[in-house]
């Protein structure tokens, strides 16, 4: 039998299914009789004694080799002693002569409540942590054991509805196999730490606690989404081979995370990354990219209803400069338009979005908008490499105007004696199929260009890439858009300007390939792409990369390209 | 009964561990202490970091800061100085 869910994190492991049902509170209804208050209220204090030295031993376990997990439990400290809850409870137990665990559930989950409603995504996740500590505080005050996945006593498959904050905290990782629950999505706290640990999950299986059996041997395949109970002994000889293969994959591609990308033939090529927000987490790919490639701006826009103040983007932009140091930043400014909602901007709806009044062409209109991101930028210049560049450029026209008001804001600048870099590169996004055309004369006014090639493929199909009923119209391997690519990269190259790929295709072993071999030196992704990408720069030499492109510009179709791609690359591929 | 006002200006907001700081340092006082976002009027306990993280105080935003008890001057004063110097950023 074959249970289907989404996997994300990926990995393959057989094994005995550990179905972990965490400790369900379940409250007494009954009332409080008048004389037993006192010792009730003294039981609850009790209780979250008890909890308090529940959290603080797991905090202290976890101090020295988890740190980030072990503030987890000082956050929950943090909800036991809540002073708001605190007397909302003790009322309930005075007034209304509830009993204690009663009280605490009835409370506990009327503040989860109120911070579910938070249209911050990280403020909702807090929610789940008040209802973990609920937990904890209902079995203690039970006398119920703690039961977790702290110690599993072997090597087992999980099975569970969802796992809260602390089972994950806590997670015996040498003895979890895999992980498979009933509920999560790829951004779940469970699918995020299962990544993090590299066990492989699938989540969503439907009822997966009441399907699968305590002890009963099972597959998780994190590789296809399936999870198989009573397998074959062929399946399970299948399931070993590709876990072992998996693993020396994984083990081989992460080993060149950090290795200089150089052909066998000598070429360097710079693994950029793409940066679509600013955390601590976001920033770790400083350690393994040769700069930022592209630095989108539009999370400093969304979910908020004022505009980015200069001072605010100012603070982020020098975050990140000084992060990279010398190697370059390339931010991109605002590219946004009618297709997505910001609450900060009153876009009018639009037919046609993709074309419509977007990017640059609001900026045009927008100039408050405009001018206060550009003088952000020149302001934090000073930290660091930067490199700013405009999207959805079309025309000649575009590029002179846009140039005309860094020229004005930098003019501003120096009058109000604020300083700035002398150094700061110009560049465009080629993503209009007429700018790529033009591209010889965009290379004579400008420092550099990156090609979006997601944006590029869209407009050169005249496919919207966010229709699914033209999907298979979207064709990225299609050689109109290498051409296209080898027209734009060669200009640039040709007035020694540099050419950066920053779109999917750079991250994509196939496309990476003829990239290089059309002479793009600078690729930028997502870090998920970089080891993989690295591999294969160190493979693939850059004689067979130009035979590789010249050939793509030679066929026709976008299958006979993709089929050419992987024979011509089978041995680097495996 | 004593209120100030003040910005929040530090990069996390009242998130996270500036939340923590401020209900510990709220908690040593006495007197009742409440904490309101200016722009929408919406106010709760200064003592209760789930109240505050309810209220997504982000840099920039205004704040009221009251107290109502017999150390009401210095609780108010000394959290708006703890606001104030960005939670040691």
């Amino acid at each position: 039998m074959i249970h289907h869910g989404n996997p994300v994190s990926k990995g393959i492991a057989a094994g005995p299914v550990f179905l972990y049902q965490p400790f369900a509170a379940a409250v007494s209804e009954a009332l409080l009789e008048e004389s037993a208050v006192s010792e009730a209220l003294n039981k609850y204090e009790n209780a979250r004694k008890n909890a308090e030295s529940e959290l603080k031993a797991i905090r202290a376990r976890l101090e020295t080799s988890d740190p980030e997990k072990a503030k987890i439990f000082s956050a929950h400290i943090d909800i036991l002693f809540d002073e708001a809850m605190d007397c909302d409870i003790r009322e309930l137990i005075e007034c209304d002569r509830y009993s204690p665990d009663r009280a605490i559930d009835e409370v506990f989950e009327k503040y989860a409540r109120i911070l579910g409603k938070s249209p911050d995504p990280l403020i909702k996740e807090r929610a789940s942590d008040i209802r973990d500590v609920k937990t904890r505080l209902i079995r203690v005050w039970n006398g119920v054991a703690e039961k977790n996945l702290s110690s599993l006593p072997a090597p087992a498959v999980i099975v569970v509805h969802d796992l809260l904050p602390s089972d994950t905290a806590t997670l015996d990782r040498k003895n979890v196999l895999a992980i498979v629950t009933e509920i999560g999505g790829s951004t779940s706290h469970s699918a995020i730490i299962a990544r993090s640990y590299g066990i492989p999950a699938i989540l969503g299986v439907e009822n997966a606690t009441t399907h699968f059996a305590q002890g009963e041997t099972v597959i998780a395949d994190a590789l296809t989404g399936q999870v198989i109970s009573n397998p074959t002994q062929e399946q399970l000889a299948d399931c070993d081979e590709r876990r072992s293969r998996f693993l020396a994959q994984q083990a081989q591609i992460n080993s060149y995370m950090e290795k200089e990308a150089v052909t066998p033939d000598g070429v360097r090529v710079d693994i950029e990354l793409n940066l679509a927000s600013v955390s601590k987490q976001s920033l770790e790919g400083a350690k393994c990219t040769d700069g930022v490639g592209l630095f989108r701006t539009e999370f400093l826009y969304m979910g908020r209803d004022t505009l980015p103040t200069e001072e605010e983007q100012f603070e982020i932009y020098r975050e990140v400069l000084t992060k990279f140091g010398d190697r370059p930043v390339t931010l991109r400014t605002l590219d946004i338009g009618g297709d997505k909602k910001l609450d900060c901007l009153n876009l009018p709806h639009e037919e046609n979005p993709f074309l419509g009044n977007r990017a640059l062409r609001l900026c045009f209109e927008r100039p408050d908008i405009f001018r206060t991101q550009l003088r952000a930028a020149y302001r934090a210049s000073v930290y660091g490499n930067l490199w700013i560049m405009f999207p959805m450029v079309a025309s000649m026209d575009d590029i002179r105007r846009a140039k005309q008001v860094a020229a004005e804001v930098k003019t501003e600048l120096t009058k109000e004696g604020i300083a700035f870099s002398p150094d700061v590169k110009l560049g465009i996004m080629i993503e209009i199929p007429s700018i790529a055309l033009l591209a010889d004369f965009a290379a004579k006014e400008v420092d550099f260009a990156s090609i979006g090639t997601n944006d590029l493929c869209q407009y050169t199909m005249a496919v919207d890439r966010l229709n699914p009923a033209v999907s298979e119209y979207y064709q990225s391997y299609n050689p109109a858009l290498f051409r296209l690519i080898h027209i734009a990269a060669k200009s640039f190259i040709d007035n020694g300007k540099p050419v950066c790929v920053c779109g999917e295709l750079g991250g994509d072993r196939l496309g990476a390939a003829v990239l290089m071999g059309l002479g793009v030196r600078k690729l930028s992704m997502s870090i998920s792409s970089v080891a993989q990408t690295r591999k294969l720069v160190n493979e693939l030499e850059m004689k067979k990369a130009v035979e590789i492109a010249a050939k793509v510009l030679d066929l026709s179709t976008a299958q006979e390209v993709e089929k050419y791609l992987n024979e011509a690359l089978k041995d680097i591929l495996l | 009964m004593y209120s100030r006002k003040t910005t929040i200006n530090n990069q996390t907001g009242l998130h996270a561990r500036p939340a923590s700081d401020f209900v510990k340092c709220a908690s040593q006082f006495k007197s009742k202490i409440t904490i309101k976002n200016v722009d929408d009027d919406e106010t709760v306990s200064a003592k209760s970091i789930i109240l505050i993280l309810s209220l997504s105080l982000s840099k920039g935003m205004k704040v009221e800061i009251t107290a109502e008890g017999e150390d009401e001057v210095k609780a108010v004063d000394t959290l708006v100085a703890l606001i104030d110097s960005k939670f040691g950023e």
